[in-house]
Parts: C-alpha cells; sequence; structure tokens
C-alpha cells in the first residue's frame, strides 16, 4: 500500500512512506499547514490552518473560520464567521480532522495501530 | 477505522467549504493525543512561520471574554422568540399586559440614555426582541407603534450624529452593523402612536366619567380588567407615549434646513420636558405592588416600577459586531436612588435643556455673536447629540445656517458692504477662508478633549493661510496706495486687507481657547499657572488690539455712511457690542498681567512652588504647553526668553502688582453695567470683579506678611485663579499643625477677603483668633466649610 501511495506523489511519499517509521511528533509536524477540522462542546466547528500544538493539546488555527447551526432544533441553515488565529483549548475539543487524500488516510490509519 | 469519521461526516458534508475530490477528512485525534504525550513540558509542534507574539493574540475558544460565539442563553432570536422569551401579547391577563409594557417603555428609555452616553445600539436599544422585530407586534397596537417609533428615533439620532461626524470621539455611537435598521414602515409609527393616544385618553375619560355619563362610552373598552387601576395606568401610558411623540417630533424639527423648526422645535421640548416630570411622577402609582410585596429593590432598577423587563436580552447580538465578545455594559438606571450618580432621566433632563437652549438661539448672523453662543453652550459639558445638533444647524452646505457665506459674515462683522459684486467670492482666500471657519465652527462643537487638541492642530493652518493671505494683500495695497482714480478692484482690495486684519483677530481667538481649554481640562499644574497666565496676557493683550482696531474700521465706514443717510442706529449697537467686548478683554488682560506678575514675584520671593520639577526643566514644559502656539508663530518672538526675562524681576512691593488688579476691577465695573441684561456675562464679569478684588487683598497681605503661605485655586472664575492665604506661623502658635489646614485656612481667607477690603494684619489676627476659639469648641475641621 504504502509503495503504491509513494508512487503517485511525491510529496506524500514524505509524509506516508517514511511515517511508519517517523515517531507521532515527526508526523504531527507533517501536518502543519493543513486545512483542519476541529469540532468542540457546544456544537461547532472551526475550520483553519493547523498552526501549532502544545503539549496540553491546545491546537492554534489560523485564518479560522466558525460554523455554527443556527438553530437547536433544526439542523439546516449554518452561520459562519472569520475569527483569524484562534486557540482551541484541548478540554473542549471533540473531533479533529485534517484535509488529506485518501493514501494519506490510509496510512495514518495504519499508523495508528 | 472509517467509522470513526461516521457522526462528523454528515455535518462536514453541509459545510460551505468540502474538500477537493481526492481528498478526505481523516480522524487525527488519536495521532494528536500520541503526540502531546510524547512532546516535553514547554515544547511546541508549530512551522517555522510561528510568531509567539501573534500566536498570543489568538482568540481563545470557549473563553467567556474572548468566543462571542459561545451560546448564552438563545442561539438566536428566533430561537428565544420560540422558546417564549418575548410573547405577544406579553400576557394574557390586560393588567399585567399593561404593566409589562410600561415596565418595557421605561427600560427602553434607560437603554436609550445608555446609547447616547457612548455604547453600542446592539447592547443597548436593540437588545430589545419587541424593536428587533417590530412585525411580530402587529396585532397589539400599543407596543408595536410604540416600538416603531423607538426605531424611527434611533435612526434619526444616528442619521444626524454621522452626518455631523462628532461621532469620531464616540464611535460606537453610529455602529449599526448587522441590525435591522431599514424599516420603512416605522415612518408609519407615529400615525400609529396617535391613533393609540387617543384610544387612551378616551378610556382615561371614560373611567373618570361620573356613572350617568357612563353610558356613552359603554362600548369603549377599557385599558385592562382592573378598574381601581385603570386611571392610574391610562395616565401612566399616556406620558410615556407622548413623550416619545413630541421628543420624535422635536428631531425632526430641528433637522429643517436653516433653523426653520426652531419655534416649533422648542414647544415639543418644552412638552417632553413636561411630560417626563409626569412620566417621574407616575413612579408612585407604578413601584406601589412592588413595595407591597416586599420588594422595594429600586436601587439600580432600569424601570420605574422596579421590577425587571420582558423581552431584553443584551447579549443576543453579541455576535455581530466583532469576534470578541463586547464588554458587559451597565445600563443606568432609571430614576435616581440612593448611590447612582446618574440616572437616565436625568439624562433627558440635560439633553432637552441643551437642545432647547439650541432652539432658543436667535441665529444671529454675527459671529462674534455665534462664537460666544458655543462657548456658552459647552460649558455645561453637552452630550454628543446635543452637540450634533448644534452642528448641524451651524454649518449646512458649507455656509452659516445654510443661509450666509461666510464671506458675508465676516464683511458683516467688519460693516463692509460685499453686495456690490466684486468678484470676491470667487477668490481663492475667501474659498480657504470659508473652509477655515467650517473647521472652526465644526470643532468649537466638539468635545472639549477633542476640541483642545484639533484647535491646536488648526492654528497651523490658520497661521499659514494668515501668512499666504498677507503676502498677496501687501502686494495689492501697494498698488492701490498709488495714486489712481479709484477701481472696482481697488475696493475689493481693501476688503481683503480688512479680511486679513479680521483673520489675525480670529487666530487670536482660537489661541485664547486653546489656552482656556487648558483650565476646563485642569491640564496645568499649579507651578505652571505663571507661564500660562503669561502666555494668556501675550494672546488676550493682541487680541484685544485687533478688535479695538475692527471698532475703528467700524465707527469710520459708519461715519462714512452717516454721511449719506441718517438711519445708522442698528448698526451702532453692534458696534456697542464689540467695543464692550473689547473692554472685557482688556479686563482680562489686566487680570492675566496681574497674575502673571503676582506669581512670578511670588515665586521669585520664595513663598509659592517653583516650577523646576524633577524632571522637566521649565523650558521642556513650555514647550510642552505653548509648542503648537509657537508653531504658528503666536507671538512672533522667542516665547520662552521673553518670558523669563519679563518674569525674573518681578516682586511683591513691584507697583504693576496693584495696577493690573485695579485696572481690571475698574473695567469689569464699566461693563457690568453694559451687560446689565445679559446674565451669562454678568455672572463672568463679576466673576473677574471678584478675582481681581480679592488679589488685590492678598497682594496687600503678603507685601506685610511674608510668612502667609499662598495657593492658587478657581473659586470666582473657572479660568482666573484667587490666591487663598494660609497663616503657617499661627499653627505653629496652636500647635494644630497636621489637622486639616486647608479646611481651616478657608475660613480665615474668608474672614479676611470676603469681609473687609482694606484689612490689616491685626484683622487677620483677630479673625483667626475667633476661628481659634471657635475652633477649639467645635473640635470639628470641617465645621467651617
Amino acid at each position: 500500500m504504502e509503495q503504491e501511495g509513494a508512487e503517485r506523489s511525491t510529496t506524500i511519499v514524505a509524509s506516508t512512506s517514511e511515517g511508519s517509521s517517523l515517531d507521532p511528533i515527526a508526523r504531527v509536524r507533517k501536518l502543519l499547514f493543513r486545512q483542519m477540522l476541529v469540532g468542540i462542546k457546544d456544537g461547532r466547528f472551526f475550520l483553519g490552518n493547523f498552526h501549532c500544538i502544545d503539549k496540553q493539546g491546545n491546537i492554534l488555527l489560523q485564518d479560522a473560520v466558525e460554523y455554527r447551526s443556527i438553530r437547536r432544533s433544526s439542523p439546516s441553515p449554518t452561520e459562519q464567521r472569520c475569527l483569524g488565529i484562534i486557540l482551541i483549548p484541548a478540554s473542549c475539543r471533540t473531533s479533529c480532522h485534517v484535509d488529506c487524500s485518501i493514501e494519506e488516510q490510509l496510512s495514518l490509519i495504519q499508523l495508528k495501530e | 477505522m472509517q467509522s470513526v469519521r461516521e457522526e462528523e461526516s454528515a455535518s462536514i458534508d453541509q459545510e460551505p467549504r468540502s474538500c477537493g475530490d481526492n481528498s478526505v477528512w481523516a480522524h487525527v485525534s488519536p495521532l494528536l493525543s500520541a503526540a502531546c504525550s510524547d512532546l516535553n513540558e514547554g515544547e511546541l509542534i508549530h512551522g517555522d512561520n510561528f510568531n509567539l507574539f501573534a500566536a498570543m493574540s489568538a482568540l481563545e475558544i470557549m473563553d467567556p471574554k474572548m468566543d462571542s460565539g459561545m451560546v448564552s442563553t438563545f442561539y438566536s432570536i428566533d430561537e428565544a422568540i420560540e422558546s417564549g422569551f418575548a410573547p405577544v401579547p406579553i400576557s394574557s391577563d390586560r393588567t399585567v399586559d399593561v404593566q409589562c409594557i410600561i415596565d418595557i417603555m421605561d427600560h427602553l428609555l434607560a437603554c436609550e440614555a445608555t446609547w447616547h452616553m457612548g455604547h453600542s445600539l446592539a447592547q443597548t436599544v436593540f437588545s430589545c426582541i419587541y424593536v428587533l422585530r417590530p412585525e411580530r407586534t402587529s396585532s397589539h397596537a400599543l407596543l408595536h407603534s410604540f416600538c416603531r417609533v423607538i426605531r424611527a428615533t434611533c435612526r434619526a439620532l444616528v442619521s444626524v450624529v454621522s452626518d455631523a461626524r462628532t461621532n469620531e470621539e464616540e464611535d460606537l455611537f453610529t455602529m449599526t452593523y448587522g441590525l435591522p435598521f431599514n424599516g420603512d414602515e416605522d415612518g408609519k409609527g407615529l400615525l400609529l402612536l396617535n391613533a393609540v393616544e387617543e384610544t387612551i385618553c378616551r378610556q382615561l375619560r371614560a373611567c373618570k366619567a361620573t356613572s350617568s355619563k357612563r353610558r356613552v362610552f359603554e362600548e369603549l373598552e377599557p385599558l385592562q380588567t382592573n378598574p381601581q387601576l385603570e386611571e392610574g395606568f391610562c395616565k401612566a401610558l399616556l406620558c410615556r407615549i407622548r413623550f416619545r411623540k413630541h421628543f420624535l417630533h422635536a428631531l425632526n424639527c430641528m433637522r429643517r434646513p436653516q433653523g426653520r423648526g426652531l419655534e416649533l422645535a422648542r414647544k415639543h421640548i418644552a412638552y417632553c420636558i413636561a411630560e417626563l416630570e409626569s412620566v417621574l411622577s407616575s413612579v408612585e402609582f407604578l413601584s406601589l405592588e412592588t413595595v407591597e410585596n416586599g420588594k422595594n429593590e429600586m436601587e439600580e432598577s432600569t424601570t420605574g416600577s422596579g421590577r425587571h423587563p420582558i423581552g431584553f436580552d443584551p447579549n443576543l447580538n453579541k455576535r455581530l459586531s466583532a469576534p470578541t465578545p463586547p464588554r458587559a455594559i451597565k445600563l443606568l438606571s432609571w430614576k435616581k436612588v440612593g448611590t447612582s450618580k446618574f440616572s437616565a432621566i436625568d439624562y433627558y433632563v440635560k439633553l432637552l435643556h441643551n437642545l432647547d437652549q439650541i432652539c432658543a438661539f436667535k441665529l444671529e448672523p454675527d459671529l462674534d455673536a455665534v462664537l460666544q453662543f458655543v462657548v456658552q453652550f459647552q460649558k455645561s459639558r453637552p452630550d454628543l447629540v446635543a452637540r450634533a445638533h448644534l452642528q448641524l444647524l451651524l454649518v449646512q452646505d458649507g455656509k452659516l445656517y445654510g443661509r450666509d457665506t461666510f464671506l458675508t459674515i465676516c464683511a458683516r462683522s467688519l460693516a463692509l458692504d460685499v453686495t456690490k459684486n466684486h468678484g470676491l467670492h470667487l477668490n481663492e482666500y475667501i474659498l480657504q477662508l470659508n473652509q477655515l471657519m467650517i473647521n472652526l465652527l465644526k470643532i468649537l462643537c466638539a468635545n472639549t478633549p477633542w476640541q483642545r487638541r484639533k484647535l491646536g492642530k488648526i492654528l497651523n493652518d490658520w497661521s499659514i493661510f494668515n501668512v499666504q493671505m498677507g503676502i498677496t494683500v501687501g502686494h495689492m495695497m501697494q498698488q492701490v496706495t498709488t495714486p489712481r482714480t479709484p477701481k472696482n478692484g481697488d475696493k475689493s482690495a481693501l476688503i481683503l486687507n480688512h479680511i486679513y486684519g479680521w483673520l489675525e483677530e480670529q487666530i487670536h481667538w482660537v489661541a485664547l481657547r486653546f489656552l482656556v481649554l487648558g483650565f476646563d481640562l485642569k491640564l496645568y499644574s499649579p507651578s505652571e499657572y505663571c507661564m500660562v497666565y503669561w502666555y494668556m496676557y501675550i494672546i488676550l493683550w493682541k487680541l484685544a488690539e485687533k478688535a479695538h482696531f475692527r471698532v475703528l474700521i467700524i465707527v469710520h465706514t459708519e461715519e462714512r455712511k452717516a454721511k449719506k443717510k441718517e438711519d445708522c442706529s442698528r448698526d451702532m449697537a453692534r458696534e456697542d457690542r464689540i467695543s464692550l467686548w473689547v473692554l472685557l478683554l482688556k479686563c482680562q488682560t489686566s487680570l492675566a498681567q496681574g497674575l502673571t506678575v503676582m506669581i512670578a514675584a511670588l515665586r521669585n520671593e520664595g513663598m509659592c512652588l517653583k516650577s523646576q520639577g524633577p524632571f522637566n526643566t521649565e523650558n521642556e514644559k513650555f514647550v510642552q504647553h505653548f509648542g503648537l502656539l509657537q508653531k504658528a508663530s503666536l507671538p512672533k518672538y522667542d516665547a520662552y526668553e521673553s518670558f523669563s526675562e519679563s518674569t525674573c524681576h518681578a516682586r511683591l512691593d513691584y507697583l504693576p502688582v496693584y495696577e493690573c488688579f485695579r485696572d481690571a476691577q475698574k473695567m469689569a465695573k464699566e461693563i457690568k453695567v453694559g451687560y446689565a441684561n445679559d446674565p451669562d456675562k454678568l455672572a463672568e464679569v463679576v466673576g473677574l470683579e471678584q478675582v481681581a478684588e480679592h488679589n488685590i487683598i492678598a497682594v496687600n497681605l503678603l507685601c506685610q506678611d511674608r510668612c502667609l503661605k499662598v495657593s492658587f485655586e478657581f473659586i470666582h472664575h473657572p479660568h482666573f485663579a484667587t490666591a487663598v492665604l494660609q497663616v503657617k506661623w499661627l499653627w505653629s502658635q496652636m500647635g494644630l499643625v497636621s489637622q486639616e489646614p486647608a479646611l481651616f485656612a478657608t475660613s480665615i481667607k474668608e474672614n479676611i477677603l470676603s469681609g473687609k477690603k482694606d484689612a490689616t494684619i491685626d484683622d487677620v489676627v483677630e479673625a483667626a483668633k475667633a476661628s481659634n476659639a471657635h475652633t477649639f469648641i467645635s473640635q470639628l475641621p470641617n465645621v467651617y466649610e
């Protein structure tokens, strides 16, 4: 699987093929500047560029946009606001996703085991 | 592992920004937590562009002080409405309904006053759901029309303030971003409110009517169900509705061009003040129930009844303005109770009086009168709304009151005739002058600190303009003086020459205002009074000279006219007014000079604080205070050198000290006669006279006894200080040194200074003994003040 991925795209090679041998810190470092989607406890989502993370798991996003559904009852209309640089404390983070290709994702999954 | 995405994917797919074809959202939480556990304490994972300072400015999500997106009570207005936060009608019980509406009205008044005092509309008036969504209340005529009128009032005020641009200082006032501010329906509010008012009037009459007449009103439904309370509620509603109505009318009238609506506006304002009083007196009735229920917590209440109003949430709009939530604000309390210093009602009383002051202004086409009116108006420190109205009245379409061009104005103040077309209105200097005058008037309508700053800045523009004009006019006058037959161009050159002189007078006036505002803002420390008065003396002297020159010009032209025609009585009156003003300036000049010499003498003899502080030299302080004036070459020579030269030899027994104060006193007496029918002016002149009088006595005493301690205070006039004496040696004799010497000394000062003009030191001792004995009896230092 990893070899195939490497053949397709050189950039992914860097993050995936060597990924297995790298420690988690180096792998997270490869995620920097990617689009990251963070969900928090009260139901809001923040989409922004992954900028920084510390030992406690607090995340800094750059050029973040906040998404929320306007009504608790009906989920349809969403409201969005631009926030700039934000800090999301680890305590209120419920989910965290990074934008990547399918191959990358597979490698990430493998590496988690 | 794919299942990890199951929950989120549903919502993510709806996001406007989903990822490209080949990419997916990969779940990285486990990876992150693994990385975090591997990280050392204090270590960060970050890119090359990471900047700790920038990172520190990040908004912290879920921090109540930084994250305005945090859910407080409601997600949105709609949700608040759905959850029954602001029902229509408010209660099915009509008595309760009326009660609640009165609370809402009162709370809106508090909100509006708070808004005027510099908070955002979103946190104040528009925290009311009924105001935010007026279409919901259309079935409820009373509430509906009231909210519409509130919105119309807000819009009128925002438009006045943003037109006047006085909001530069208080920029939250006009911020309406994201608020539903464009209801064209609001115009109908007044009509609806009138209809409602009429109905309530009839209901009031019905409940007052005797039983025999009652039949007439039978078909009329009462306002609410409890007949005992009917009259009280009707009255409480009526005065609130009428206040709103007249207030909006007054605002609309004041906006009419060229001040045509001022008289009408004045009537509406008078109504407003009267209705406000009945609003206040209705409190007794409204709070009756609250008192009975034992909840007499009127302290910080925003309503007349003391209850909490329904349908308000200041957090509703908090996501509108900025990513960070606005600071929580405290609304003004409705009525002054206990500790609260300033209430919404107080604010409205002040606002209405200020507006009334504007409406009472006679729109005199005389620039001196206009400037003096503005200065007088600013003395009560009017708030933004009143100042914006004044500015819009003064400057309309680049003309004074939208009526007279500034060329006409300044020609009139010189009694020149510019009706014949000399092509002057196209002269570039005149155009520039026009602009300068408009700016000056606008600045004079700003709040005091802003005004002073701006005046300092425009002085430079004025002086540059003055120099340029001086060169051109000098040229023109040279050509004119060569003997030739008089031509039209010569006439305009003459006029320009006069205007040039007049311009210098205005510059000095601006400079004087700049200096005087420093006193209002308490920018001068007592050790600097000497240089301030010296500078004021210089400016005042010049100003008086220029003004006197103008009187001569007027007299000259009047005489020429008088040869042609006999009637010039009206202009003579103006001439008198100006010469009176010149006299007032001369009086102030003498006072300033006297104070300068007196303070300098005290300093030289070591009886007063030296102006040398540990940080700045005197010269540096001088530049700090008067740098802007010196830049505008006022005066034209090196001011500091001249100041230190003229003050370094001052002695107390030096004759000019007396002379100056005596002159001032004499002139004040003369002026008092002239201003007999102008109470404001008269009060000022009396103040000046008192300052002169008391300072003469103080100098007298100081010459005889050098041990007296001197301080300067503004007891009689806001800008001219009175010397206050304290008897140092007396304290040492009595052995009461540490007990509030200032308080005790004021009593002595009062004894000495207000009682006898020719007091000797024996009188002081006597006075002191009298108070001394008295002190022992009372033992309380504050008995004396």
